[in-house]
């Protein structure tokens, strides 16, 4: 019957959010040139390198902690209507569908990038005092050519004063859509991204929604980007509803949110009462990855804890609401003796 | 003088190539809308061009900026042929640091900056003898 129930899903279109893989891909792209050109850690020699939000294994234990259900993947999206399309299909055939609608659900939930915030650009080019008080206007002259990238492209302005400057990230943004205008994106940003409609939303229980707008409208690594997810976190980890987001591709970046702010408690105690052990589990040893140096991670390197001893080390050490997380754990003990006896 | 793009050219057209603001016929009195075009000499100023190489809005948007965007390696190849630019356009092109500034550009400052300040000396006076008044 739930194979009756994913088939079902598999014929309604499969475009969950357009233009998701190439947007993902050319800002994964855009970070990993980033990344390089960041001065690199591991040139200092005492420093431990940080794991960062890309690293395969740190993308491994996120993927797994999202989880893969294909019925919320594939739920109804808001598109054209189209009539449903019925196939005819051998068992073979149908596992080979299912198989391959797993493969664009773990594409669909591919995370998007977290960078760090982009500097400000503060270049000059010239300055020609003479043009002063040539004209009230700005001319801003953009390079039209085609197949440069947008992070590299030339976009000067010539203010009334003479100076001719690069513009500045804002600016840059809003001229690129005027002339390579992407899917979604206005010019200016939609006064939803104001802090008290974003508390109304929040309210509705929308916070995909407005991530997935987030994601259309900012570049990643600008501020207005970092602030909204920020606050979409916030008031996530406040609310308790981290089921809004699971197996969603935001859940990663609300993972990775709580775990650099070392606020793990809450998502903890929720997995442990959804009684996914292996989920908390590979959690806390994310923890202890990104904070090598806190109890939690030392007490658990000193005794090679694994499994069940991780949350019980991180119950003792590190959580505020240790009582909790001991009386969870001692119920899923209570429960696993009772199902094997 | 010599026009080389005749001898460059793949075809042999007679005239030459120059790249000039040519209006983009949007059929609206006092919108001007100017495309930056690579278009034989001879022909009328908004008819058949060869290619596009930009755009160029003299009016300025609610930000206070006239946007022109130049497709540079394009123009790169028209010079590289042959092609000439016009005045306007060699102006444009100085402010925007693709050429260096055009002579006139100056000349034209340094008189607006005369008119500014004739005007600016006329209304003191004037409003001085309105009080007066």
């Amino acid at each position: 019957m739930a194979a009756f129930g994913a088939a079902r899903c598999l014929f309604r279109s499969y475009s969950r959010v357009k233009n998701v893989d190439q947007n993902t891909g050319i800002l994964v792209r855009c970070s990993r040139r980033m990344l390089c050109s960041a001065p690199s850690d591991s040139s200092s020699p005492d420093a431990h390198v940080k794991p960062q939000f890309l690293d395969a294994e740190v993308q491994d234990i996120l993927t797994r902690i999202t989880g893969l259900n294909l019925e919320k993947v594939f739920r109804p999206i808001k598109q054209e209507l189209k009539p449903p399309k019925y196939k005819l299909m051998t068992d073979a055939q149908l596992e080979e569908a299912i198989q391959s609608a797993r493969e664009q659900a773990q594409r669909l939930l591919k995370m998007p990038p977290v960078l760090p915030e982009r500097k400000p650009i503060n270049d000059v080019l010239s300055e020609d005092k003479i043009l002063e008080g040539m004209d009230t206007a700005k001319y801003v002259f953009t390079d039209i050519t085609f197949n440069i990238p947008h992070r590299e492209r030339f976009i000067v302005i010539r203010e009334p004063t003479g100076t001719l400057r690069k513009a500045s990230w804002e600016e840059r943004d809003r001229i690129l859509q005027v002339y390579f205008p992407k899917e979604g994106r206005r010019l200016t940003a939609p006064p939803v991204f104001k802090e008290e409609n974003l508390k109304v939303v929040f309210g509705q229980d929308r916070h995909e929604d407005m991530l997935d707008l987030c994601q259309v409208q900012f570049e990643p690594d600008s501020s207005e980007y970092i602030r909204v997810h920020a606050a979409t976190y916030e008031d996530l980890e406040k609310m308790g509803k981290y089921d809004l987001l699971r197996s969603t591709r935001h859940f990663g970046g609300l993972v990775w949110y709580l775990v650099n702010a070392r606020r793990v408690d809450g998502l903890v105690i929720d997995m442990l009462q959804k009684d996914l052990l292996q989920d908390a589990v590979s959690l806390v040893g994310l923890f202890n990855k990104v904070h090598p140096h806190s109890e939690t991670a030392q007490e658990a390197s000193s005794q090679q804890a694994s499994g069940l001893d991780l949350l019980k080390i991180y119950a003792k050490r590190e959580s505020q609401r240790a009582g909790y997380v001991e009386l969870a754990l001692q119920a899923y003990e209570q429960t696993s003796a009772e199902s094997s006896v | 003088m010599v026009h080389l793009s005749s001898f460059l050219l793949k075809t042999y057209h007679g005239g030459h190539i120059v790249i000039r603001l040519a209006m983009a016929g949007h059929k609206q009195s006092n919108r001007p809308f100017y495309r930056i075009v690579a278009a034989y000499n001879k022909r009328a100023r908004d008819s058949k061009y060869i290619e596009q190489l930009g755009s160029y809005d003299p009016l300025p948007n609610i930000y206070n900026e006239k946007l022109v965007s130049i497709n540079s390696d394009r123009i790169k190849y028209w010079m590289g042929c042959g092609a000439h630019p016009t005045k306007p356009v060699a102006k444009l092109l100085g402010l925007a640091g693709f050429f260096p500034l055009h002579p006139m550009t100056v000349t034209e400052t340094e008189r607006h900056r005369a008119l500014a300040e004739l005007a600016e000396e006329a209304a003191p006076e004037d409003g001085v003898k309105q009080q007066e008044l």
